[in-house]
């Protein structure tokens, strides 16, 4: 949010070191990489980076609309692997076009998070036990639509679509700036955005301020799943099939990237911009891990030390302004006189 | 001198950019009661903080006993005799009496505890609250829980004791027995307390000393017989504070623009009825757990199963939940500020854009934020909302001007009916003086005003009519000099007359 028309004359510039700290990772481990790997940071792997952090970062994006209200959805995994088995199927056996192919992926995503959403709103389950639930219904469900076999021969015009290259800019890349923009403008300057943020804070709040807490909710879960599709529609024209359990690598690596971007699991909180960086430092690490040769069991453990310490700086962040011993990491966050931004203000009445 | 217990020197506090204590000195007797008084931010819960251990201060000194405190740490307090009741009381809710009572006792202790649970649970009745001890906290209301962690503090034999606001969701009778607790506690075994309160009736009667905080350093100290309830009020806001009279009280020919007839809820075979004049202020007493928060809940809907009817200017609204309520034009300031009026983490003109005023959105689906922050700026100003900028986070702001971003969320709508709930709970002196001020003038506006408020001077001073609830309807009605406490402390109890 920028700081413009502001009409105090010393003009204060706030800087978000959460997110300047993300981008700030991410430049260390890139730059990290390019010493260790004179190969890393050619234009040609930097460019494989960023595909590989594609999904990721679509379902991302979706993740962090959730976790913003507070919610989680573990099911957007088999969403993708249902979404890609669904529309590759009609598109081989039913000869649906490319177009309407990735339509229909879109709308059942769609519909599978937004019966998260109801059954989270109506049914009052928690969002956990929902999604735990329709992940395995909808992994279940990716498996009988073909009998658990893949399908091949993908038509090269889907392929084309979701994963070619215009002037050399890989189509997915393109589609993920997109998205993001998107939902950028959604989440920050819309009246459904702001309802989302607040609904995540104090769902109380917002619903007695006339919020329709239930709708924002099953909005976000719908979208949550049209993104899931969509990063299952890429892995599906990536390798030219679709495969039953294709989507299920990709539930955690979407939590991470999110939690890595700054998104607080107990809700209000969390950033588009983050979430990307979030994605690419995990695609950066697996490609450059496989490019100085680790074997690819020490890449999940590194992915998981780096979502930790992610999470550990982010906290540590929260908590510097009161770095005086034991009162470090206590609920404090309510008592107006302890935060630093007050004191601007305050003072000035004296 | 042998018999002082505590002395603070010197201490000062900072944090970042705040200078939230300096040079705070006073000391504390044996058998004295102090209070702590002082505005919201005033640095009060700084002092706590330090007496308790939890944070140390940048300069100065704690001497117990004689004894200079070398480490800060809350068990350093603890083993110093030191015990703080907090305003927000610190129990496990999943756990019962007992087990609160017992709570940071190794297995050895608990065997020798028995003694001191039995003295808290019969304090605990004493203040007008029986409990049985297997109960689970959670079952508690608010009133139950401080009054458990009053007598929690007493428990075990302390040397200080400080309690920060313990009386905020009492009754009369209950806050008599935690007053006469204390006193007793200080007369008969030399317990030296720190009180902090806002309520000066109390603190007239339990005080032998007054220490006044103001912008972190000590503005004022004496004993209580050298000084005035006004003197106090005016060392805390540093200017006079007048008794509060409402400039424009309802007119005698107002019409009734609001009624809410036959509001039931589930679980409750009452069914209430309310009528408010254009212009109006009605206020709502009662004890605690009389039903006077449901009663407002059930008006907007907040909850499943609540039915009724509402006219609004003489014609039926169709409320089905706080939606509909909120677009027939009632607005609803509920009791929680900071976990039902406020999303704390989203800047103010966020919180006052959540009602979506027209002002405040489109166009379209979208929103401006350069207009969100200028409408809010303006009603910023209006309310004299302090710090004025609205970009600040609703978690920074002192309790009175959180109220003031709750009430600001309505004043954009064409909102002509406001319920507000508990309005004043947890604020200071000045900033309540600023809320009963806004509250007339919605009510000079010709809007229908209801106030529910434990707070009895608060609903003397500001209704035109109050009504007592009690068990979930109202027992009686009060107009002019019949508004007064002791004919409406006698209804809320059900000890005098039945009227209408």
């Amino acid at each position: 949010m920028s700081n413009q028309a502001v009409d105090r004359p010393p003009r204060k510039v706030h800087i978000n070191f959460q997110t300047l700290g993300i981008f700030a990772a991410a430049a260390v481990i890139f730059v990290v990489f390019g010493v260790l790997n004179s190969n890393f940071l050619t234009l040609n792997n930097l460019r494989d980076v960023a595909v590989s952090a594609c999904v990721n970062a679509l379902i991302g994006v979706g993740m962090t609309f959730v976790i913003i209200t507070g919610g989680i959805d573990l099911s957007v995994g088999s969403t993708a692997s249902l979404v890609g088995i669904v529309s590759a199927d009609l598109m081989v056996k039913h000869g649906l076009s490319p177009i309407l192919g990735l339509l229909t992926g879109l709308v059942v995503g769609f519909l599978a998070g937004a019966f998260n959403g109801l059954l989270i709103t109506f049914a009052k389950l928690p969002p956990f036990i929902a999604t735990l639930g329709t992940m395995s219904v909808y992994q279940g469900l990716a498996y009988v639509v073909t009998n658990g076999t893949p399908v091949y021969n993908v038509p090269q015009n889907f392929v084309l679509m979701l994963n070619s290259y215009i002037g050399g800019v890989p189509i997915a890349v393109v589609i993920v700036l997109v998205v993001a923009v998107l939902a950028w403008v959604l989440l920050r300057r819309t009246v459904f955005g702001q309802n989302v943020i607040a609904t995540g804070g104090s769902e109380e709040t917002a619903w007695l301020s006339g919020v329709r807490v239930n709708r924002v909710k099953i909005l976000v879960y719908g979208i949550s799943g049209t993104l899931a599709a969509l990063g299952g529609l890429v892995v599906v024209a990536r390798i030219s099939a679709a495969q039953s359990e294709a989507g299920s690598p990709y539930l955690l690596t979407a939590i991470a990237s999110a939690v890595i971007g700054g998104a607080n699991l107990s809700g209000g909180e969390g950033r588009i911009a983050g979430t990307l960086v979030g994605a690419l430092i995990l695609g950066a690490l697996t490609n450059g891990l496989v490019l100085l040769n680790v074997a690819s069991f020490y890449e999940q453990i590194v992915t998981g030390l780096v979502v930790l310490i992610a999470v550990a700086i982010d906290q540590g962040s929260k908590g510097w302004p009161m770095l005086n011993g034991a009162r470090r990491g206590r609920k404090k966050k309510d008592t107006p006189a302890d935060d630093a931004t007050l004191v601007g203000a305050q003072t000035t009445g004296e | 001198m042998s018999d002082i217990l505590l002395e603070f020197k010197n201490i000062a506090k900072y944090f970042p950019g705040v200078r939230a204590l300096e040079d705070v000195s006073f000391t504390l007797r044996k058998g004295e009661v102090i209070t702590l008084a002082g505005e919201n931010g005033a640095g009060k819960s700084t002092l706590l903080g330090i007496l308790g251990g939890s944070l140390a201060p940048n300069r100065g000194t704690i001497t117990v006993e004689g004894v200079v405190r070398s480490e800060y740490s809350p068990r350093t307090a603890l083993a110093e005799g030191i015990r703080i009741a907090r305003q927000e009381p610190a129990i496990v809710p999943q756990l019962t009496v007992e087990q609160n009572l017992l709570l940071g006792k190794t297995a050895a202790e608990r065997r020798e505890a028995a003694p001191a649970v039995d003295g808290a649970l019969a304090d605990v009745a004493a203040m007008g609250f029986p409990l049985n001890r297997r109960t689970k906290l959670a079952r508690l209301s608010p009133a139950q829980r401080h009054a458990l962690t009053i007598a929690r503090a007493f428990a075990y034999r302390p040397k200080i004791v400080a309690l920060d606001e313990p009386t905020t969701s009492m009754l009369e009778h209950n806050v008599a027995a935690v007053l006469n607790r204390v006193r007793e506690m200080a007369a008969e075994r030399g317990v030296g307390i720190i009180y902090v309160s806002h309520r000066m009736p109390e603190v007239m009667t339990v005080s032998d000393h007054v220490v006044v905080l103001r912008d972190g350093r000590v503005a004022y100290e004496t004993p209580i017989a050298e000084t005035s309830t006004e003197e106090i009020v005016r060392r805390m806001v540093g200017r006079e504070l007048l008794g509060f009279h409402r400039q424009h009280p309802v007119k005698p020919d107002a019409p009734i623009v609001f009624t809410a007839t036959g509001i039931t809820r589930p679980g409750s075979d009452e069914r209430v009825d309310i009528a408010v004049r254009a212009g109006e202020v009605v206020g709502i007493a009662g004890l605690v757990g009389s039903g006077r928060t449901e009663f407002l809940r059930a008006i907007v809907r907040a909850d499943p199963g609540c039915g009724g009817t509402i006219t609004i200017g003489g014609e039926t609204a169709h409320v089905h939940n706080p939606n509909g309520s909120r677009n027939a034009g009632i607005a609803f300031i509920p009791e929680d500020r900071k976990h039902q009026g406020l999303a704390l983490q989203m800047p103010a003109y966020a919180n006052i854009a959540l009602t979506a005023a027209p002002d405040l959105v489109g166009p379209g689906p979208f929103i401006s934020i350069n207009r969100q922050v200028a409408v809010s700026s303006e009603l910023a100003t209006s309310l004299a909302l302090k710090p004025a900028n609205v970009k600040l986070r609703a978690r920074q702001y002192s309790g009175g001007n959180q109220q003031k971003v709750v009430i600001a969320k309505w004043l954009r709508r064409d909102s002509r009916v406001f319920l507000f709930d508990e309005p004043t709970k947890g604020v200071d002196v000045g900033g309540k003086a600023e809320i009963y001020g806004l509250i007339d003038q919605l009510a000079a506006q010709g809007n229908a005003v209801v106030v529910v408020s434990s707070d009895l001077p608060e609903i003397i001073s500001l209704s035109d009519r109050a009504l007592v609830m009690r068990n979930g309807h109202f027992i009686s009605e009060h107009v002019g000099d019949d508004i007064n406490e002791h004919s409406l402390v006698a209804s809320a109890m059900g000890i005098a007359k039945e009227a209408s």
